[in-house]
């Protein structure tokens, strides 16, 4: 199940704060109905809030955000937003967080028991069903969070920097995974991230953001064979060009944190 | 069953031992401090003295009425106390217009003492039980309720933003996330009522010896007419085992269960 997402001149300010200040601006973005699609920039440049806005937390300022056609207007399980934190429910065993979606959009249990078996399974947690989420690594709630999100079979995964908090090898094994998942699935996914290599691995397309306030700056399709891994030559260079155009933003004015900055874009 | 859940539950003797012996270092202790005490003031019974008196009130029945009837008083007003107050809190912050309003009266009335209420009561009510009833359950509230309320406040965003992306809807989200959210929070408000209330049926004791029914405010009374104060002293001992009881069998559980279903307590998991 996968849906297009479409976004036209969109506006939106950063929320809860006192002083309005514009978090995107008039950004453009078409997602066909099962691609994977990285955005990639530096940090405030309104990733976020994209994910926000196509989840529906947020209404924009200016500008529609539809899903398959229709108006976004509030979450649904329709759409599933992964965090960089895991999110579990620490009072929940790692399988009633894997149900929750489903039990509260009304799943029997059989059916509900069935789903949940099937993912814990799927991203190598059958094991730890009955563990709470204080009794897992990283890696492992990171796991548990992306089989909750896929068990509500949704038509588009938002994931907003789910592996930046994660050490190397786990960040790897989870690229693939998610990969695997992904072409099994077919569900549309955006992905956002500051790792350059990380959207180059993952996405069928990257789109550049710069920051204040984000506008895209530009895209790279990307046509490596999958699974893709971070340390591959030809993910590298294709990281180089996408590195260019975050480069090529910052000569025409357009603020682009440079190394060891506030905002540092890491390839 | 989770490995928490076995911990909470299946303790084996050793450890009950290894857990049980501070505290009964600590209560000689104070025994031993207490008699020391009454060596130096002629009008303080000693523990010796104030056994015999407990067992003599065991003989005649005393002790065990003075327990239950104090088991009684206090659990049918703070359930009830406890009920009210966490749906009020609930409502308070589901309602922010509710909350601007009665949450300030709320704080006062959480720190003005409750027992200035008992003659109010009683006058209106009458000397009996259930006015006092009326101020210790009504008096236990505004903590209970200030205390859901806040806790409530304090649920992560994260959670609820999580929550609702999984399409629970308000009932849902009240229920499976919110409310266990705030339970530690909960818990403590809870446990802050629990004591206001304890305090304002002594005080209600003190105001008119039989407002309780509890048999309290007869042995105060006692005490004050002859000045001997060794059936205080017993009664005093009679509450505190009530008070520890209620804090190891209920709160403390309670507490201990919270934090571990929820990772606060260090085992060296992974991180």
């Amino acid at each position: 199940m996968s849906a297009p997402v479409v976004l036209s001149d969109v506006a939106q300010a950063f929320s809860g704060r006192g002083e309005k200040r514009l978090a995107i601006d008039g950004v453009s973005i078409t997602v066909d109905a099962g691609e994977f699609v990285a955005i990639v920039g530096p940090s405030g440049c309104g990733k976020s809030t994209i994910l926000d806005l196509i989840a529906g937390h947020t209404r924009p300022k200016r500008g529609s955000v539809t899903v398959g056609g229709v108006t976004v207007a509030g979450p649904g399980p329709d759409r599933m937003l992964v965090f960089q934190e895991h999110a579990l429910f620490p009072w929940l065993s790692v399988a009633d967080n894997v149900g929750f979606g489903l039990k509260a959009t009304g799943v029997d249990a059989a059916e509900r028991d069935e789903v949940v078996q099937t993912w814990l399974a799927k991203v190598g947690l059958a094991d730890a069903a009955s563990l709470h989420p204080h009794e897992l690594s990283g890696g492992m709630r990171q796991r548990a969070a992306l089989a909750r999100a896929f068990a509500m079979r949704p038509e588009v995964l938002l994931m907003d920097e789910p592996f930046s908090a994660l050490d190397a090898p786990s960040r790897d094994r989870l690229h693939v995974e998610l990969q695997e998942l992904w072409s099994e699935t077919g569900t549309t996914i955006v992905f956002v991230t500051h790792n350059v290599r990380e959207a180059v691995a993952l996405g069928d397309r990257v789109i550049v953001l710069s920051s204040g306030p984000g506008t895209v700056v530009g895209e790279v399709k990307v046509k490596l064979a999958r699974p893709r891994v971070v340390e591959s030559a030809r993910v590298v260079a294709t990281a180089q060009q996408v590195r260019g155009l975050l480069d090529e933003a910052d000569q025409m004015g357009i603020r682009t944190p440079r190394e060891q900055g506030d905002g540092y874009v890491s390839i | 069953m989770s490995p928490s859940d076995a911990r909470a539950t299946v303790a084996s003797s050793p450890r009950d031992l290894r857990r049980g012996l501070p505290i009964l270092v600590t209560g000689i202790i104070l025994l031993a401090l207490w008699a020391i005490a009454a060596v130096f003031a002629d009008a303080l019974p000693g523990p010796g003295e104030t056994g015999q008196e407990l067992w003599r009130m065991a003989g005649d029945g005393q002790l065990v009425s003075i327990f239950v009837r104090v088991t009684l008083f206090m659990g049918v007003c703070f359930s009830i106390a406890a009920v009210v107050g966490v749906l009020i809190g609930l409502v308070l912050s589901a309602r922010p217009a509710a909350d601007r309003g009665l949450s300030p009266y709320f704080a006062g009335l959480q720190g003005m003492p409750t027992g200035m209420w008992i003659p109010v009561a009683a006058i209106l009510l009458g000397t009996t039980p259930l006015s006092l009833a009326a101020v210790v359950t009504i008096g236990a509230m505004p903590a209970i309720v200030l205390g859901t309320r806040n806790a409530v406040r304090n649920v992560p965003p994260l959670l609820t933003r999580a929550g609702r992306t999984l399409g629970a809807d308000k009932r849902t989200m009240l229920r499976h996330v919110v409310f266990p959210a705030a339970l530690p929070g909960i818990t403590t408000g809870l446990e802050l009522g629990w004591s206001i209330a304890f305090r304002c049926l002594v005080a209600g004791e003190i105001f008119s010896g039989a407002l309780s029914g509890t048999g309290i405010g007869a042995v105060i009374q006692r005490s004050r007419e002859t000045g001997e104060l060794t059936e205080m002293m017993a009664t005093i001992m009679i509450v505190l085992a009530f008070t520890m009881l209620v804090d190891r069998l209920v709160f403390a559980r309670v507490q201990l269960r919270l934090r571990e279903s929820r990772g606060l307590i260090d085992a060296g998991l992974p991180h």
